[in-house]
């Protein structure tokens, strides 16, 4: 309730070496793989700041990343390992879209479209939800295997559906009253850039603000308590499972009325957004304003990653493809998953310090733990 | 053959949240003899035992087993010196057969590690023989009687041919037929040239069986003595470091009209069957009704369903004079319940939740908690926090302070002073004094006293038997999921209570015929 | 007479040899699995380790034209992530499910590089030459062999040596186990590296057997599928392989059906559907290990 920069002093340095581990693997990789590591280094990290345009950009890669990131906290709060963001986000990337080539004024279509996809995503979130809390069902497969439905599910409308008959490997263009307005005219960022903003702030007040959130979290850590202090599990469970998968429909939504407009009938141009939710979310510590920092962190390597891969096709070598991005979250993502990282750094540290005080007295004694 | 079959020097133990366990205690056991080591809840029995049998490593301190320094690592050290130990919270299997359990570690195979169950089967069998001590070896251990799994436990001892045999608290799950057996078996051990260690803080029993008796205090050895050569008072004295005043001022006082009725009540437990069989029994306003019994009777799945954690299969339940069978807890709380739940780790306080935010548990969909937009009001929340620390001498860093960084009284303390704030007209208490020292367990049960002086329904659950006879107004003993009778503590031997315990009925007592038959079974 | 001409494909031997095929990976990757659970340690990097069995086995077959070579290798990398997992999960008790998720994401984006990389596509690699890969005996694929001992042979250490006791204690109740003298972390360290291991053979059948090259995607979903198997079996290696032989059929089934007869994309969802499905009706009333997924520490 009261702010104690101690309780995040803690966490936070943990995320922060996690990061370190993860790209000091990738550039290991790198390295490995016969390529400089200046050029490496100076693509991945100045990409974003090559130009404007690059960093308006990057700032865009925050709504996707955001958004799923919001996803998998919200769910995870009530203890719900929920990895189906990837197709909570196809189906509302598929609904904004269906909606959006429809007739309807300016300033509604948008609102229309945006609500929609919230709640198809949530709808599908809320599957999982259900049968977690009634079937017992094991959330990490029933998402695992709504993502592929859902990827099946939007690859049939928009292969039979919803393509653009000048071009069938995509679906139809969203009307130009369905598009987000640009912030800064001609470039990527758009509007639900600020709306993702206000989302995530939304998600901070639900959480800790309300009886609801009160009760998510109080069923994430210890579900036999909170149903003695009156919460419904189950309820909560399908609840946030409902909420996190709107979350993740949203970000679809974003992609298509804001950055794209369609979806290729493979899913192409939005796959993998979902994915790399989990780990800004796990280095942003499943709260929303470390995600927010988190995924602006992420936007800033996926779009350096775009740069490396450029960058390093020189001299008839193959550039690095940007799927190392995916390859480095993976390590980070582990490295999170190492319990008290940072005390054991630190224990370390202080060993060594003691070994030199002893060492300097000649003689003495180390204690026990 | 050297005169301690053990010997600790200097023990310390630190855990790693800072909490100093043992602050250097030194502990000798003689060859052969039956040695108490007494002391309060906290006062570090448990994890001097602990080291000795592995399952914890000390701070500082040397182990001497016969003379010889030894390290132990782990119960496997442990055992290979002969020692075993049996466990508070029995260290069972619970899916495991009795048989499992009893060669697990130690399991006879043929060939490529295939299990040989006859011979495992015959080894055991004749351990029961040699020992008296029979259990249904097919039976998986969640199927048996808390009685028959310490027999288990005892037996797995034996089988690896343990002499120095630890026990902690064994009697806290027995009933008093039951403890009289064991104390017989003891017995009959130290005569065969075992060596034992009996952990307890019931002096009655440091009395009744021990040949020496060391007390800690708070981590340090505050004496060992000759149990002949102290009185109960002495050892009092030495294990609180105060004169004990155990004697509560119970005014006499007028029941009001029924508050909590339970008609007919059925449940069923984890596994399926019936763990409550149509028990009824009302409790009055300015009445505490005491339910006493040996723990795993089916208290918990009646304290669940009374309280809503639990559907009944049948029956009702009346909370003043409304039926809420089946009602959710919210329901319930709003409805004049107030519950201080068995398990508080469990159920009763969230331990990552601030002092604020446990204060309101069961609360937080209520006004003033909540206004009708669904948001918490902070400010209502805290102000209420502060009271409930306040009336309660809560003894935090504050309120923001995680519930983890209270000891376990004053985690008690705010459960207690959250659920009396609330005004209840009925309280459910379930085991409400467990493992609290002596200041917070006075402080509890006075704090019941007082509830059932203003005139609420107390319904206490307990498996502390002197507990129950101390406050209740009438006691109802619990067997096998059904009232073997209704009782005036002020009406009733220990030895009637101990036969209802045992799942004799107060009819077959008062009519004497099954008297003789329970005293003929008895050890 | 429209059905029996649709289905006339269940006659032929190859609708057979198909549906044993998609049996092997789930069930190798769900009786690997079962054993770690057994332990209490839960492994979501499934996925992720068959991935990397198959695209290191491929590597390495690709360039050292070895098929011994290429399937040790795909087994060492089984190896790694089994102490991988063991040493964050079991010795540092660590979070199990984060890890295995980290590992699938790692998997995943380093297939694509090492393709991309070394061949130039983001979509396979070339076929293996047939020295590589594994010759199938008498028109059948070792694995399936290895597959059904495999099952067997789990079935019987768990059920009926002092291993799989102890292993179930563990599982269990760690703490009884201790007590009862047995090194948990030894016992959940050597359950979570078997497991893998029998998952990265899994990957290795999918590269070296299968398909003959590494795909983009290798395994898709067959390590979750497996999970899902884990508990639809209960936790019995037998009744996984059954359930393996069931999966294998409608899998097989969903991919027989010709094309055109109705979208082709309700054809590849029916195993995803089937599996989540299968999860929801079956999986109830099953009783996991009791410590499953909870690391076990000493103070």
């Amino acid at each position: 309730m009261r702010l104690d920069l101690r309780r995040y002093a803690k966490p936070l340095a943990e995320s922060a070496l996690s990061v370190l581990i993860g790209v000091a693997v990738g550039t290991l990789l790198v390295i490995l793989a016969g390529y400089s590591p200046v050029v490496f280094f100076k693509a991945l990290f100045g990409g974003a700041f090559r130009s404007r345009n690059a960093f308006l950009d990057t700032l865009s890669y925050m709504v996707p990343l955001t958004l799923t990131a919001i996803s998998f906290a919200v769910a995870a709060r009530a203890s719900v390992f929920n990895i189906g963001a990837e197709g909570q986000m196809y189906i509302g990337a598929l609904v904004a879209n269906a909606i959006g080539v429809m007739a309807l004024p300016n300033g509604a279509h948008q609102v229309v479209a945006i609500l929609a996809a919230f709640l198809a995503g949530g709808l599908w979130g809320w599957i999982a939800g259900i049968l977690k809390a009634k079937r017992q069902v094991n959330e990490v497969v029933s998402t695992i295997m709504l993502n592929w439905l859902a990827f099946y599910l939007v690859n049939y409308v928009a292969t039979y559906h919803l393509y653009d008959p000048k071009a069938p490997y995509k679906t139809e263009y969203v009307r130009e009253t369905a598009r987000l307005p640009e912030l800064i005219p001609r470039t990527s960022l758009t509007l639900d850039w600020v709306l993702t903003i206000l989302i995530a702030f939304l998600m901070f007040f639900l959480v800790w603000k309300t009886s609801l959130g009160y009760e998510i979290r109080a069923t994430g850590i210890n579900p036999t308590a909170a149903e003695y202090g009156g919460v419904d599990p189950s309820k909560v469970i399908s609840i946030s499972m409902f909420l996190s998968g709107g979350a993740g429909g949203l970000a679809g939504a974003f992609l298509v009325l804001g950055r794209f407009g369609f979806i290729t009938t493979t899913l192409t141009n939005i796959l993998n957004w979902g994915f790399d939710g989990i780990a800004v979310s796990l280095v942003g510590r499943n709260h929303p304003i470390g995600i927010l920092f988190s995924a602006l962190f992420f936007a800033l390597l996926y779009n350096g990653a775009l740069e490396v891969q450029v960058a390093t096709a020189t001299g008839g070598k193959t550039g690095v493809p940007i799927e190392l991005v995916l390859a480095v979250m993976g390590i980070i993502v582990i490295a999170v998953a190492v319990p008290g990282l940072w005390d054991m750094v630190q224990e370390r540290l202080l060993l060594r310090r003691k070994r030199v005080e002893v060492r300097g007295e000649a003689a003495g004694t180390v204690g026990g733990e | 053959m050297a005169e301690y079959a053990i010997e600790m020097r200097g023990m310390v133990k630190i855990y790693p949240g800072g909490t100093v366990a043992l602050k250097g205690v030194d502990f000798a056991v003689r060859e052969g003899e039956i040695h108490g080591l007494l002391g309060e809840n906290g006062a570090g029995k448990t994890t001097l035992m602990e080291i000795l049998y592995g399952t914890r490593s000390p701070t500082e301190g040397e182990i001497f087993v016969r003379g010889r320094r030894v390290e132990i690592r782990s119960p496997r050290d442990a055992m290979a010196l002969g020692i075993g130990m049996v466990h508070q919270h029995f260290t069972l299997i619970p899916v495991f057969t009795a048989l499992e359990n009893v060669v697990l570690g130690d399991e006879p195979v043929r060939s490529a590690g295939l299990l040989d169950v006859q011979a495992a089967r015959a080894r055991v069998e004749e351990l029961m023989d040699q020992t008296g001590l029979h259990v249904p070896l097919d039976e998986p251990v969640e199927n048996l009687s808390t009685g028959e799994r310490q027999r288990i436990e005892i037996l797995k001892m034996l089988y690896r041919n343990a002499d120095i045999l630890i026990l902690d608290e064994p009697t806290a799950v027995l009933t008093p037929l039951e403890t009289k057996e064991l104390f017989a078996f003891l017995k009959r051990m130290r005569g065969e040239g075992k060596t034992i260690v009996f952990i307890t803080h019931k002096l009655r029993e440091v009395k009744a069986i021990t040949d020496r008796v060391t007390v800690l205090r708070k981590g340090e050895v505050v004496g060992t003595v000759d149990t002949a050569e102290v009185s109960m008072e002495e050892l009092a004295r030495m294990m609180v470091g105060r004169e004990v005043l155990f004697e509560l001022e119970k005014k006499p006082r007028e029941p009001e009209e029924p508050k909590l009725i339970v008609e007919d009540l059925w449940v069923r437990g984890e596994g399926g069957d019936y763990a409550v069989k149509g028990v009824s029994f009302e409790v009055r306003g300015g009445e505490i009704f005491g339910i006493a019994g040996v723990e795993g009777n089916g208290q918990t799945e009646l304290v669940e369903a009374i309280t809503g954690l639990r559907l009944p299969d049948r029956g009702r339940v009346l909370l003043a004079g409304e039926d809420v069978t089946g009602a959710r807890p919210h329901h319930l709380y709003a409805r004049g319940l107030g519950h201080i739940p068995e398990d508080r780790h469990r159920r009763g306080i969230i331990l990552e939740f601030t002092v604020a935010e446990n204060s309101i548990l069961g609360l937080q969909r209520l006004p003033p908690f909540m206004n009708k937009w669904g948001v918490l009001q902070e400010s209502v929340v805290r102000d209420w926090a502060r009271k409930v620390v306040e009336r309660f001498e809560i003894d935090t860093p504050g309120i923001d302070a995680p519930a983890s960084a209270l000891s376990g009284g004053n985690q008690q303390k705010l459960i207690v002073g959250r659920e009396i704030m609330k005004d209840p007209k009925v309280v459910v208490a379930a085991q409400p004094t467990r493992g609290l020292d002596v200041a917070a367990t006075e402080y509890i049960r006075r704090t019941l006293l007082r509830m059932r002086d203003e005139g609420r329904a107390v319904l206490l659950v307990s498996a502390d038997l002197d507990e129950v006879l101390m406050l209740s107004d009438r006691v109802g003993v619990m067997y096998e999921g059904e009232l073997m009778g209704v009782v005036r503590p002020e009406e009733v031997t220990l030895e009637e209570i101990g036969m209802m315990m045992g799942g004799v009925r107060l009819e077959d007592i008062k009519s004497g015929g099954a008297k003789a038959e329970a005293e003929s079974t008895g050890g | 007479m429209q059905v029996a001409e649709l289905l006339r494909f269940l006659l032929y031997p190859t609708f057979y040899a198909g549906m044993l095929r998609m049996m092997v990976p789930i069930t190798l990757g769900a009786v690997g699995e079962i054993i770690s659970e057994r332990s209490g340690v839960v492994n979501i990097g499934l996925e992720g380790i068959m991935m990397l069995g198959a695209l290191v086995s491929t590597y390495v077959g690709h360039f050292t034209g070895s098929m011994v070579l290429a399937v040790v290798s795909g087994l060492v990398v089984g190896l790694a992530a089994g102490f991988l997992h063991a040493g964050i999960a079991v010795n540092l008790a660590g979070d199990q499910i984060i890890d295995g998720v980290g590992l699938n994401l790692f998997a995943v984006g380093i297939g694509e590089v090492l393709l991309y990389l070394t061949w130039g596509s983001f979509a396979t690699s070339p076929q293996l030459p047939p020295e590589v890969r594994v010759p199938s005996i008498h028109g059948f694929s070792p694995f399936v062999v290895l597959t059904l001992l495999v099952a067997a042979a789990t079935w019987v250490v768990v059920e009926k040596t002092r291993w799989g006791l102890r292993l179930k204690a563990v599982g269990e109740d760690p703490v009884a186990a201790e007590a009862a003298g047995i090194d948990v972390f030894k016992v959940r360290t050597i359950a979570t590296v078997v497991g893998s291991l029998l998952t990265a053979s899994a990957g290795v059948f999918l590269s070296l057997d299968w398909l003959g090259a590494y795909t983009k995607n290798i395994s898709a979903g067959r390590g979750f599928i497996a999970l899902a198997l884990v508990v639809f079996s209960r936790w019995n290696p037998l009744t996984a392989l059954l359930g393996g032989l069931i999966f294998g059929f409608l899998f097989q089934l969903s991919q027989s059906i010709p094309s055109g007869v109705v979208p082709d994309q309700i054809l590849w969802a029916l195993p995803y559907l089937v599996t989540l499905l299968i999860s929801a009706g079956f999986l109830a009333k099953a009783r996991p290990p009791g410590a499953v997924g909870r690391p076990y520490k000493r103070v």
